[in-house]
């Protein structure tokens, strides 16, 4: 089967500093590819590839078998759900308006778009009767993550692209929304590429984890095959899970 | 007060809510789209918001002596006052309009047109609701100003409550000059009060 994304030889360089240096990956249908690496090595900027908030200065990412620049930027950005870092909700928007919004774009009828907004809410674990009215600036910040995880969700996209979705929460309430998130994965079974520097979240919620270093892929491999992989960036992150489960 | 004072403030006083009101919606047309098209042309905004900069500088009695001798837009009259008081007032106008939308947070930005809006889209419904209220702010800051600046206005022929502040002065009358110069301050705290409280009606977050 076709990959659904496909990096190819991709290079991306930004304000002369070469963020990206000739990744090629590709995403099959139906799977979670994780993005792991460290602040800076370029996870944020591959996603921003996909989705054609960024182009690459070099090679060329397919999605859907089309390179991203021959694609309608309009209707490929309609066709991916994308959970941004800082969840971006819309402060003038309710809860409600910023989860329909792309329904609403797409010229769903407003009785459909209720309906689906009121299910995602309820999917997230935010009840609508308590949630869909309230501004994001009434809710914490990891009810704001849950709203921008629906918001994404809405028009039921094919692909979705998070980045660090669960970055601004509690280690418990994360844990809770990484159960979800499998959950949710189950249900719908959708494409995503989900970009962490955990490398717990990643081992849970992975398929296949792509770990960057420094702007190139330094290993591409399941959760079970990572916990084996050899070389210093993998090493350096499977430490970190030594230090986390004996408690520091 | 005589009766005809009392007449003559009123016809006065409408003739300078007239003189602010056509100055304003035409700085307002002017300095509203102006400001949107600079945050999409950043080379071109030092340009425009030095002029506005400089606009702002001259001396109204000045600015206003400058433009008599100005073919078509100059003369002796109201055309000539509205050009000089919307000149002043595209400033506050535009550097708010331009400060509003590009204070639009980033991560909101980027989410916009990450969800596959449209530059209409992003312009219309999340960019102008998100700088409403700066703008308002501009607008008010420039209605204010246009209310004292336009009793000016009567030098050079554009009527309005001027023409008591003037005749006052050179009749060293004082009932004269306050006929001119209460309502004038008058209609500025009202427009002020007005404006202020639309801002908050207006503010979205
Ligand atoms: N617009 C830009 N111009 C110049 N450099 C940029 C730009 N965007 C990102 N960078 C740089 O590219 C590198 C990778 O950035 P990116 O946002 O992809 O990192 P990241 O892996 O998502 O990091 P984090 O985990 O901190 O979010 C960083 O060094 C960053 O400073
Ligand atoms: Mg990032």
């Amino acid at each position: 089967m076709r990959p659904l994304v496909s990096f190819r030889n991709v290079s991306c360089r930004l304000s002369g500093k070469d963020v990206l240096r000739g990744m090629s990956l590709d995403v099959e249908a139906g799977e979670t590819l994780v993005l792991l690496g460290r602040s800076g090595s370029g996870k944020t900027t591959a996603l921003k590839l996909v989705n054609a908030l960024l182009q690459p200065s070099a090679g060329e990412v397919r999605v859907e078998g089309m390179p991203t620049a021959a694609w309608d930027a309009i209707r490929l950005r309609r066709r991916i759900g994308y959970v941004i870092q800082e969840a971006g909700l819309f402060p003038h928007f309710t809860v409600e308006q910023n989860v329909g919004l792309v329904p609403r774009l797409e010229g769903w009828p407003a009785e459909k778009i209720r309906d689906r907004v009121h299910a995602l809410l309820e999917q997230v674990g935010l009840p609508p009767a308590q949630f869909a009215a309230r501004y994001p600036r009434e809710l914490s910040g990891g009810q704001r993550q849950r709203v921008g995880v629906a918001r994404a969700l809405a028009a039921d996209p094919p692909l979705l692209l998070f980045d660090e979705p669960f970055g601004a929460v509690d280690p418990v309430t994360r844990v809770e929304l990484q159960r979800q998130f499998l959950a949710l994965r189950r249900e719908i079974g959708k494409t995503a590429i989900f970009v962490t520097h955990d490398v717990r979240e990643a081992l849970l919620v992975a398929t296949r984890i792509a770990l960057l270093h420094d702007g190139r892929l330094a290993v591409l491999a399941t959760p079970a095959e990572f916990l084996r992989a050899q070389g210093e960036e993998v090493r350096a992150f499977l430490a970190c899970l030594d230090t986390q489960v004996t408690g520091c | 007060m005589t009766p005809e004072l009392a007449l003559e403030i009123v016809e006065l006083t409408v003739e300078h809510l007239l003189l602010v009101g056509v100055s304003m919606a035409i700085a307002i047309a002017v300095a509203v789209p102006t400001g949107i098209l600079l945050t999409r042309r950043t080379q071109l905004q030092k340009w425009m918001i030095g002029f506005a900069n400089v606009m702002q500088t001259v001396p109204s009695l000045a600015l206003f002596g400058f433009l008599i001798p100005i073919p078509l837009l100059g003369g002796i009259g109201k055309q000539t006052a509205i050009v000089a008081l919307v000149l002043y007032a595209l400033l506050p106008i535009l550097r708010n309009t331009l400060a509003g939308i590009l204070g639009v947070d980033r991560a909101v930005r980027e989410s916009a047109i990450a969800m596959g809006m449209t530059g209409r889209q992003l312009l219309w419904e999340v960019e102008l609701p998100l700088a409403a209220r700066m703008i308002l702010a501009g607008v008010r800051v420039a209605t204010v100003t246009t209310i004292g600046t336009a009793t000016i206005a009567a030098a050079i022929g554009g009527g309005g409550l001027g023409v008591f502040i003037f005749r006052g002065l050179a009749s060293v009358d004082t009932t004269q000059i306050l006929a001119g110069a209460v309502p004038a301050a008058f209609i500025a705290l009202l427009a002020d009060g007005g404006l202020g409280w639309a801002e908050k009606k207006l503010s979205p977050v």
